[in-house]
């Protein structure tokens, strides 16, 4: 655990490819805590976007988003010592706690989670206290909860685990870029398991910053509509156990699913807009499909990126129009939110639940098929169907693409 | 596989380019610490800077036109170490490379600007400009816009090890046969919110010098610049082995992991190049040295360039890599308590191998070795 050295001449010519499962995983979105809860809230269309309290958003366009509970956090954990944690690193410690009451033998090699903003608003405290020159006793602790790795590292502890933590910060597409190389790390061989995912609290300066690009909607969030007019953020955290298929299945581990494929690209176009075309986009995913060994056909529902805003849906609308024949699409973040660098960890436990209850997630919100775009919405309600194999995006700000293909595994 | 060093690039307080800042090394420079101070304290720090004429024959490039100094350090970089690669390796496809970010504090210059406004005068001040270069993997998307990578472009947040754990996932990658090679780079920027955070945090002094391995230890002084290393399967160094580390929960307990490491990576034939800078770090380093390895030759940059956290291990890389090339190693600058008895002098050879530990100040650590 953590403690393997990898000398490259012992490797040379060894190239495996093994099957990767996720044998557990844990959840906390605005949908809910757990994978039950979440499961209910998809069933049931749940709008969960809320006005933010959490600071001033009186001067923003928008004035909403999709939140956790403090109250139900503080439940779970509350002592002196926790009291002193960073939102996030309560959210990690909970969903780690979850995914290792499903399989408590899980002890991963090493952690890739993706994260876009570490502990924010202790840094945001900070500065607001220098700038006040007041309230800065507190400044020590902010600023050694305030790194990316901190949530991560603290919830590995509460639970004895030290494995060396990679963490990504691709922007929005940071859960899945996380995912997609804890896949390929365990598929090479290297490893037998790789604790992955991704998490990311709502913070004051990302909220104004969405809102200045005027990406953030003071209406509701309805991706892949004609009248879309925005996103809205989010926050949680999910993690993922992955191990060698064979390795889970000689100690009988529960297995949700198997990753199957990933795939990355990057787009030169601009720091925070899109190709058009739909270029890159379209290269991740058929990278992932390609990566699986299967064919657009076979996929049988797509949790789509789909913030809502007119650019970013437009150019994946327009790569998945190309790539597939009317395959079902839905962005769940018409439910929650964009939770950044959580969202594409959140999304595969979505896309895991839906394999499992064999439901097709809902695209809430949904008024007006947008005329450029030739796509299957799942409009409104979420509906029962026979899925085996789904392919979820994440885009994000520096051009950067990751698709992963999940699928149901054969019992 | 077989992951080598292809080609580096390096800027540092101490200048730009391979040869300039190995040379200033050798003859014993260190930086100049420059006074750094802000509008929302009275309080003034010493920080060693990249010097500005540093980065006068940086190609001017749309991308770089509004970015922030990470950036344009990152991209000075890269760009040294893919000329320095092709003049070893030859031509590179650019469509079989992956680049791999390291970075701690990241673009915080601008990311200050941004908030200092919303602060001041609310949110409807804040910068659509300013925001979107505030974010983690912006240094990395402008690199990747430079050198017209389509691929795989990741960026890894850490603290000061998180240059080797950069290293690590490049070599991960580099089992895929489709990529040829992949830019390792790591990059940050000094500012003044970094020195009070970290001196609030104890672990920065108010001036240089930086002592490494002093007891008791009395602090670092932040600098900035980058560190690229280009990773084939062709090159002059060889990365022999590399430990991904682990985390440790207090301080106190650096010590542990640190001796573990070394401990794997420990060969008697190996310098150590270590990530000592003055604060608790030094300490778990020293105590593994005395244990693991108490007759290797034992070198800290971070005198002469500071500690530059984000772009740290990369650079004590580009060191071991240079150590390895001229058989030589510089003089350790301030050393207070020996580790063993072997701090470089000028006229030492180094041996055939070289071990870069790397602790960071904010719990994790890792190491790797490299031959020749």
């Amino acid at each position: 655990m953590g403690t393997e050295v990898v000398r490259f001449n012992d490797l040379r010519g060894k190239r495996a490819s093994v099957r990767v499962a996720v044998v557990s995983a844990g959840v906390i979105s605005p949908l809910g805590f757990g994978l039950d809860e979440t499961l209910a809230s998809l069933r049931g269309n749940k709008d969960c976007v809320s006005p933010v309290t959490r600071f001033d958003v009186e001067k923003c366009r928008c004035k909403a988003a999709g939140q956790i509970s403090d109250e139900r956090l503080n439940d779970r954990q509350n002592g002196a010592k926790t009291n002193r944690l960073h939102r996030a690193t309560r959210m990690m410690t909970a969903v780690l706690d979850e995914l290792l009451v499903t399989d408590p033998k899980y002890k991963p090699e090493l952690t890739v989670i993706g994260t876009t903003s570490g502990g924010m608003s202790f840094g945001e405290d900070y500065y607001r206290a220098l700038y006040r020159h007041a309230g800065l006793r507190h400044s020590a602790r902010w600023i050694a909860n305030y790194p990316p790795q901190k949530p991560v590292i603290d919830a590995q502890y509460a639970f004895g685990i030290s494995a060396p933590c990679q963490v990504i910060a691709n922007a929005c597409a940071s859960g899945t870029n996380a995912i997609g190389h804890a896949f390929e790390c365990v598929r090479s061989g290297k490893y037998q398991r790789v604790l992955t995912g991704g998490y990311d609290a709502i913070s004051e300066l990302v909220f104004v910053g969405f809102d200045s690009l005027q990406a953030a909607t003071p209406e509701k969030c309805r991706p892949f509509d004609r009248d879309r007019s925005g996103m809205v953020l989010g926050e949680g955290a999910a993690v993922l156990a992955l191990e060698n298929l064979e390795s889970a299945r000689a100690r009988n581990a529960p297995i949700l699913g198997e990753i199957i494929g990933y795939g990355i690209s990057t787009d030169n176009h601009h720091l925070t807009q899109p190709d058009p075309s739909g270029r890159g986009p379209r290269r991740a995913m058929e990278q992932a499909l390609q990566s699986a060994g299967r064919s657009a056909g076979e996929v049988d529902y797509i949790n789509a990126h789909g913030t809502a805003t007119t650019f970013n849906d437009a150019a994946e609308g327009r790569a998945i129009t190309e790539l597939f024949a009317k395959v079902p699409v839905s962005s769940t973040k018409s439910m929650i939110g964009h939770s950044l660098g959580a969202a594409g960890a959140i999304e595969a436990v979505i896309c895991l639940a839906a394999l499992k209850a064999q439901l097709l997630p809902s695209n809430i919100n949904f008024r007006n098929p947008d005329p450029d775009l030739d796509l299957n919405i799942v409009a409104n309600e979420s509906r029962e169907a026979k899925i085996d194999i789904v392919l979820s995006n994440s885009f994000g700000f520096g051009g950067t693409n990751a698709s992963i293909l999940i699928q149901k595994l054969a019992a | 596989m077989n992951l080598r060093i292809a080609g580096m690039g390096w800027v540092t307080p101490l200048g730009r380019g391979i040869d300039v800042v190995w040379d200033r090394l050798i003859r014993g420079d260190e930086a100049l610490a420059q006074p750094i101070s802000d509008s929302v304290s009275d309080k003034t720090y010493s920080a060693f800077r990249v010097p500005p004429d540093a980065l006068k024959n940086l190609l001017p490039h749309p991308r770089l036109r509004r970015a922030s100094a990470i950036s344009r350090f990152a991209a000075a970089a890269g760009l040294d170490a893919l000329d320095g690669a092709r003049s070893t390796i030859g031509e590179i496809d650019v469509q079989r490379m992956a680049l791999v970010f390291a970075v701690s504090n990241g673009g915080v210059i601008y990311t200050k600007r941004f908030y200092h406004n919303v602060v001041e005068s609310g949110a409807q001040s804040a910068s659509p400009l300013l925001f979107p270069e505030t974010v983690f993997n912006a240094p990395a998307s402008h690199l990747a816009a430079i050198l017209g990578i389509e691929g795989a472009s990741y960026t890894l947040v850490g603290d000061g090890a998180v240059g080797v754990l950069a290293i690590k996932m490049a070599s991960d990658l580099l089992d895929n046969e489709a990529l040829d090679c992949c830019l390792v780079v790591g990059a940050e920027e000094a500012d003044w919110l970094l020195c009070d955070a970290y001196r609030k945090w104890r672990l920065l002094k108010s001036e240089p010098p930086i002592e490494p391995f002093h007891e008791p230890p009395r602090g670092m002084i932040l600098s900035e610049g980058a560190g690229a290393v280009l990773l084939a399967r062709r090159g002059t160094v060889q990365i022999d082995a590399i430990d991904a580390g682990g985390n440790f929960s207090q301080r106190h307990k650096a010590n542990e992991i640190v001796r573990r490491i070394l401990h794997d990576l420990a060969d008697e034939d190996a310098c150590v190049i270590a990530s000592a800078n003055g604060t608790f770090i030094d300490l778990a380093e020293r105590e593994a040295i005395e244990n693991e390895l108490p007759r290797g030759i034992v070198y800290s940059p971070k005198p002469a360039l500071g500690e530059s956290v984000g772009a740290s291990a990369v650079w004590q890389v580009i060191v071991a890599a240079q150590a390895l090339q001229t058989k030589r190693l510089p003089q350790m600058l301030h050393s207070g308590r020996q580790v063993g008895p072997n701090f470089p002098k000028n006229d030492r050879t180094v041996g055939k191998k070289a071990i870069i530990l790397s602790c960071g100040v904010n719990q994790q650590a890792a190491g790797l070795r490299l031959s020749i």
